[in-house]
């Protein structure tokens, strides 16, 4: 692989990498705000300026006067370069660190801060604001500017889930790529010069394509706020936890940021992998984030309609085991969900195996409109897994929630045990007839209302787990938050179920659960591209 | 590494020293003088050099820069100053302060561009007076200027201030505005938010 050198470091590149890309994937950071590794280079910030000493044609030789020796050396006139437009070449000597680019940078720095309004403490970007670190970092030094800054647009509904602030803008047109090149509706552009410079939207058009909190994902400044997050946390106050997104088969890599002070998640910030959503996610993807907290099913309840009532965990565990106790083992049906994690799943159809039940079952959401850049019409996180431990448990055609309806109405069944919560739109008042109907569920939905007994399990943001997505690639996530006191996974319940009637599954732990269905090891989480 | 030592020589005692009279017949005299004076001098302590104060009858002056309850400071318009950044909840280390923020409503003209404190809670019984909320704040809005110390009481919920209460708090110099007034966006002085009165 051919070199170069910066910073008196060699650094690998491949054909028609940058020299910003390859010191990227060095792990080598050069201060830049408009390059994005997943977008085409504008190279309008001029922040990412370096000297290119020797190796490229053009580089003017020169002699230096060197004060330390006091003689005139041979060196290479100043000319700075962009370095994520400057291609990389074999030999190059290439320096991020000289004065000549020390001044540049400050100099960078001092211009994007000329008109900016500097109101960080009501700015939900400060503590990861590129012009914050980049100020410190490059420039350190007061405004010199005396006069009244240019005032710009401020609070512009660019859409339902994006406000703009022209004033907090740097012009970087990363929002305006994201449009053009990520998603290919080019709703966004810029208007006027200079210190006049705004982004605006197409005329009679919103900000209403299914890829718009990437636009404020990919803004290095606080020009692009979410509606959703805006003024509701501090940013340095969130700690991130490694996550998989539950929206759709995709199975796109998160962060997951959550308050440990208060338990809470606040956002998904997408988690860069070449190998599923590269930078990317989607909205809807983004505010699944929401499921941790809303419709949350908190306390295990007995009975059905107006007769339920919340009862202990405990109370409700011993009504289940005694109910099924009283069943014929072998007519107990069991309902995987294509929304829960392969250990749920496996230790359910586990439970399946020792009860003997051919009744096995899967239960999924009905679909949304997919799309060709990451969205997958199958809404549900894990299909492939749950499909996976349905062939564990009974192999063959994959029965679904409506084959369950029929039959139960055929009185085949005498009892069922259900996981998770989906959104299908099917009448399940067929399950209503039958007395004992289980629900481990975090959330609620139409398996655990029609439930007899609700016992609550934690929600993915609350413990370790595994998905696998349509492409097979199985990916595990880590817990973020701690549940509520006494709830635990649905697999550990199953196993307190199978030990409370006398059967043994054959795992106590994660990771003997895990075994059966044997994830990679975790990869150890990046940072985000942008940060 | 090398240890210096120093020798010190024990101070020699005098023949006054050892005998203890004189010594003990100057303290006999500070403490008469001082019994006369506060016997037959008024009381008002600032006029002349008698130390007791009749606390909590007669309470002291405090310093100008003396660290009291907090308060929270009002824009002209007596809307609170502080715009929910939580940089001093993020300082304060005794974290004593909740704040959750909001939007303005859709008329008013701060909407869209800037927050609010929708609550402002300090627990006093945790605060500890340092005093880095005031300085952590940038608009100026929390002061710790009022000049009363808290008011003792058995009741714990009597400490715990919301933003009404740290609101209807003066400064030492009885009025709710800051010393450091600037043009914010809805002030008069302000320029103007949108493109027209912008430029």
């Amino acid at each position: 692989m051919p070199t170069f050198t910066m910073n008196g470091q060699d650094i690998p590149f491949e054909k028609g990498d940058t020299i910003m890309r390859a010191a990227w994937r060095a792990g080598i950071e050069i201060p830049h705000y408009c390059w994005h590794p997943g977008l085409s280079v504008a190279a309008n910030c001029r922040m990412c300026l370096v000297h290119i000493k020797t190796g490229r044609q053009g580089a003017m030789p020169i002699m230096k006067f060197d004060a330390k020796s006091g003689e005139y050396v041979p060196d290479t006139k100043p000319k700075l370069w962009p370095a994520c437009q400057m291609g990389a070449q074999e030999g190059m000597d290439v320096t991020s660190e000289s004065d000549d680019v020390k001044k540049a940078q400050a100099s960078v720095q001092e211009f994007l801060l000329l008109n900016h309004p500097v109101d960080c403490p009501i700015c939900d970007q400060a503590g990861e604001c590129k012009l914050q670190d980049y100020w410190l970092e490059h420039q350190n030094s007061m405004k010199r500017k005396q006069t009244e800054p240019v005032h710009k647009p401020k609070g512009v509904k660019f859409g339902p889930t994006i406000v703009y602030d022209a004033e907090r803008c740097i012009m970087c047109t990363r929002c305006i790529r994201v449009c053009d090149e990520l998603v290919g509706d080019p709703v966004l552009d810029m208007r006027e010069r200079g210190n006049r410079n705004e982004i605006v939207l197409s005329p009679g058009r919103e900000l209403d394509h299914d890829y718009t909190l990437m636009t404020e994902h990919v803004c290095p400044v606080g020009a692009l706020t979410s509606q959703d997050f805006r003024f509701k946390a501090r940013v340095w106050f969130l700690k991130s936890a490694p996550g998989v997104c539950t929206g759709c088969a995709t199975g796109c890599n998160t962060h997951v940021d959550y308050d440990p002070r208060y338990g809470k998640v606040y956002r998904l910030r997408p988690r860069d992998n070449m190998d599923v959503n590269k930078f990317w996610m989607c909205d809807d993807g983004m505010m699944t984030y929401r499921e941790v907290h809303e419709d949350r099913v908190n306390v295990a309840t007995l009975g059905r309609g107006d007769d339920r009532q919340a009862v202990l965990f405990e109370d409700a565990v011993d009504e289940a085991v005694e109910q099924l106790r009283r069943r014929d083992k072998s007519k107990v049906a069991v309902v995987l969900s294509a929304k829960a994690s392969c250990e749920d799943n496996f230790a359910l159809a586990k439970l399946a195996q020792v009860f003997g039940s051919e009744h096995v079952y899967l239960a999924a959401n009905s679909g949304w409109e997919g799309d060709e850049i990451l969205r997958s019409e199958d809404n549900n996180p894990n299909r492939a897994g749950a499909e996976k431990a349905y062939a564990l448990a009974k192999g063959g055609l994959v029965e679904e929630l409506d084959d369950l309806v029929s039959d139960s109405l055929g009185g085949d069944i005498e009892a069922v045990i259900t996981l998770g919560a989906v959104s299908a739109d099917i009448d399940l008042s067929a399950l209503e007839k039958i007395d004992t109907v289980i629900s481990l569920t975090s959330n609620d939905g139409a398996l655990p209302r029609a439930a007899s007994i609700v016992l609550p399990t934690t929600s993915w943001a609350e413990t370790h787990g595994t998905f696998i997505n349509k492409d097979g690639l199985t990916q595990t996530f880590k817990r973020a938050i701690h549940p509520a006191a006494g709830i635990k996974p649905a697999w550990e319940v199953l196993r307190e179920l199978a030990t409370a009637l006398g059967h043994e599954l054959d795992f106590e732990s994660l990771k003997q659960l895990r075994a059966s269905f044997a994830p990679p090891p975790m990869a150890p989480a990046q940072q985000s591209a942008q940060a | 590494m090398t240890v210096t030592v120093k020798v010190l020589k024990k101070p020699k005692r005098t023949l006054a020293d050892q005998v203890y009279v004189p010594a003990i017949a100057s303290g006999v005299k500070l403490t008469l003088t001082r019994f006369f004076k506060n016997t037959f001098t008024s009381r008002d302590h600032e006029a002349n050099e008698i130390a007791t104060v009749m606390y909590p009858e007669e309470p002291r002056t405090y310093p100008p820069r003396f660290r009291g309850i907090h308060r929270l400071t009002h824009r002209a318009d007596s809307s609170p100053r502080c715009v929910a950044c939580l940089c001093c909840s993020t300082a304060c280390p005794a974290q004593c302060i909740h704040i959750e923020p909001a939007e303005y409503e859709k008329d008013d003209p701060r909407y869209g561009y800037e927050r609010y404190p929708a609550t402002f809670v300090i627990d006093e019984l945790r605060c500890i007076f340092c005093g880095y909320c005031v300085e952590a704040c940038p608009c100026d809005a929390i002061r710790m200027d009022t000049g009363l110390h808290m008011p003792p009481s058995t009741e714990r919920s009597h400490f715990i201030y919301d933003k009404e209460m740290l609101m209807s708090l003066p400064g030492q110099d009885r009025t709710f505005l800051s010393a450091n007034p600037r043009h914010e966006p809805g002030d008069p002085s302000h320029p103007g938010i949108d493109r027209e009165k912008g430029h």
